[in-house]
């Protein structure tokens, strides 16, 4: 099988605030080439790098607002996220937790910092990621798979060379814990120096490698430093992943939807009828009620 | 961008309901202007160009004409976060046939022409929520006509407090019979049917 090669390792642009809880590096669909049609069928990926958040008695977080049309992915590395929404839903996603959440025909929700870890402070870390929904999906029921760090299933890499954390797809024979709309492939790597993991993942699909920790070289040849996002060609299958250092990797694949998209902030639709429904869904209260 | 605490509700507006931006807000605050007025002062009055959308931070404004018996018919109530101005005045140029005044003390944004070419061209969400705002107001003056047209006082009355939830608390009984074309007596027999039938 051909190697897959790399595309682009885009530098992580300046960040910004989303509410006050979260400092943002905005790769996709802002950064350099990763709109969303490039990146299909991955949306929107917010990149909190490593960030101290000093004490505070009042949570910091995004007050309420709505989704419609996709599902949103946090991934915590550092600190604790505690969520609500307007279904009675809610929960903390702890270090090494994973929250998906099919948004579908609209929720509001919020989300803080844990109250103890906003009162302690300290160093926080995450990734938000949105998967589109195919157009048959998009105004199916709401719902959450909240995946504790011990539901993922963990494939060590050969020679203690690290594991593999598989939070949806497949990866060697090894299915990931959470299910997914369209073929959607959602790893962590956690490897130790030295450690080194070949994937093959169809050609066709949008694949990437965020580097959360450490600095990796990518088949053999190109060495990406932390908070960097490496994307691959969409030609080939094979690539590795080696670390200099020990390094934490999310590893995201997915099939392309090929659908139209119209977005509007929160709203991710196929038409702009449907856009300006949600937005009239939305002001007359269809998406529920979150104080 | 300059911090201006008075018009923050209109930022936050424009970020949670219309869905600006953040980048997209930086540069469009900087363009609202604030305006505070009193209890009975004007924002337009008949005969003058309007010039300016407003968006009401705080207090309650009306909308109204004026007839030939020098008799108020209320068109319109603008309570917090709602817009309101003479969009055929300032969109065609031509006087207003129409006042505009702060039932209460009042804040408001002022947003002029420049603020919504500024506003649309740089923000593609801004341009879609102005449509949708535009469209239902259609939407709602259509239902208006309808409803004045067609409908006995109860159904209007029942329909104004869709509309404007709350707000009975805030106008004399005599703008509300203005806004629904009845008399004040006509109202109070609305109000004394609907509670019989509690």
């Amino acid at each position: 099988m051909a190697t897959r090669q790399i595309e682009l390792v885009a530098a992580p642009r300046s960040p910004h605030f989303v509410g006050d809880g979260f400092r943002v590096h905005n790769f996709i669909p802002s950064g350099y080439c990763l709109d969303m049609k490039r990146m299909d069928p991955f949306i929107m990926l917010d990149y909190n790098s490593k960030f101290y958040f000093p004490p505070s008695d009042k949570p910091r977080g995004v007050d309420v607002h709505p989704h419609r049309g996709f599902e949103t992915v946090t991934i915590a590395y550092k600190g604790k996220v505690a969520h609500h929404d307007s279904s009675g839903g809610g929960g903390i996603i702890g270090e090494g937790d994973v929250q998906w959440m099919t948004a579908a025909s609209g929720v509001l929700h919020k989300e803080y910092h844990e109250e103890t870890f906003s009162k302690e402070g300290g160093d926080f870390q995450m990734v938000q990621l949105w998967v589109n929904l195919p157009a048959k999906d998009k105004m199916s029921t709401p719902h959450y798979q909240g995946i504790t760090n011990a539901m993922i299933p963990k494939v060590n890499l050969p020679g203690n060379g690290g594991t593999v954390e598989v939070i949806a797809g497949e990866w060697n024979g090894v299915k990931g814990a959470a299910t997914t709309y369209s073929p959607v492939h959602l790893y962590n790597l956690k490897l130790n120096a030295g450690g080194k993991g070949s994937f093959s993942l169809p050609e066709t699909y949008s694949t990437g490698l965020l580097v959360i920790e450490g600095s990796i070289l990518v088949n053999g040849e190109v060495k990406v430093e932390s908070d960097h996002f490496v994307l691959l060609e969409n030609s080939g299958e094979e690539f590795t992943v080696e670390s200099m250092t020990d390094a934490t990797v999310l590893l995201l694949s997915g099939e392309p939807l090929h659908e139209p998209i119209v977005a509007h902030g929160p709203f991710v639709m196929n038409t702009h009828e449907e856009i300006v429904q949600a937005i009239d869904d939305f002001h007359s209260g269809k998406f529920g009620k979150l104080d | 961008m300059l911090l201006k605490p008075m018009v923050e509700p209109f930022r936050k507006y424009l970020q949670n309901k219309a869905m600006v931006r953040q980048e997209h807000l930086e540069e469009i605050m900087d363009m609202v202007i604030h305006k505070s007025i009193d209890k009975g002062e004007f924002l337009l009055q008949k005969g003058q160009v309007c010039t300016h959308s407003f968006f009401v931070l705080e207090g309650l404004v009306r909308f109204f004409s004026i007839d030939q018996e020098g008799k108020e018919h209320i068109v319109q109530f603008a309570p917090e976060n709602w817009f309101i101005s003479d969009r055929g005045s300032i969109f065609f140029g031509k006087p207003s046939e129409y006042f505009i005044d702060a039932i209460e003390p009042t804040h408001v944004v002022m947003l002029d022409s420049g603020f919504f070419h500024k506003a649309t061209a740089i923000s593609s969400e801004f341009r879609t929520y102005n449509e949708y705002l535009l469209q239902n107001h259609i939407r709602q003056l259509q239902n208006r006509i309808n409803l004045l047209i067609g409908a006995n006082a109860e159904i209007r009355y029942l329909d104004f407090l869709t509309l404007y939830p709350n707000i009975t608390q805030r106008v004399p009984q005599w703008m509300v019979a203005s806004y629904l074309g009845i008399t004040p007596e006509s109202l109070s027999r609305v109000r004394k049917g609907l509670l019989s039938k509690e």
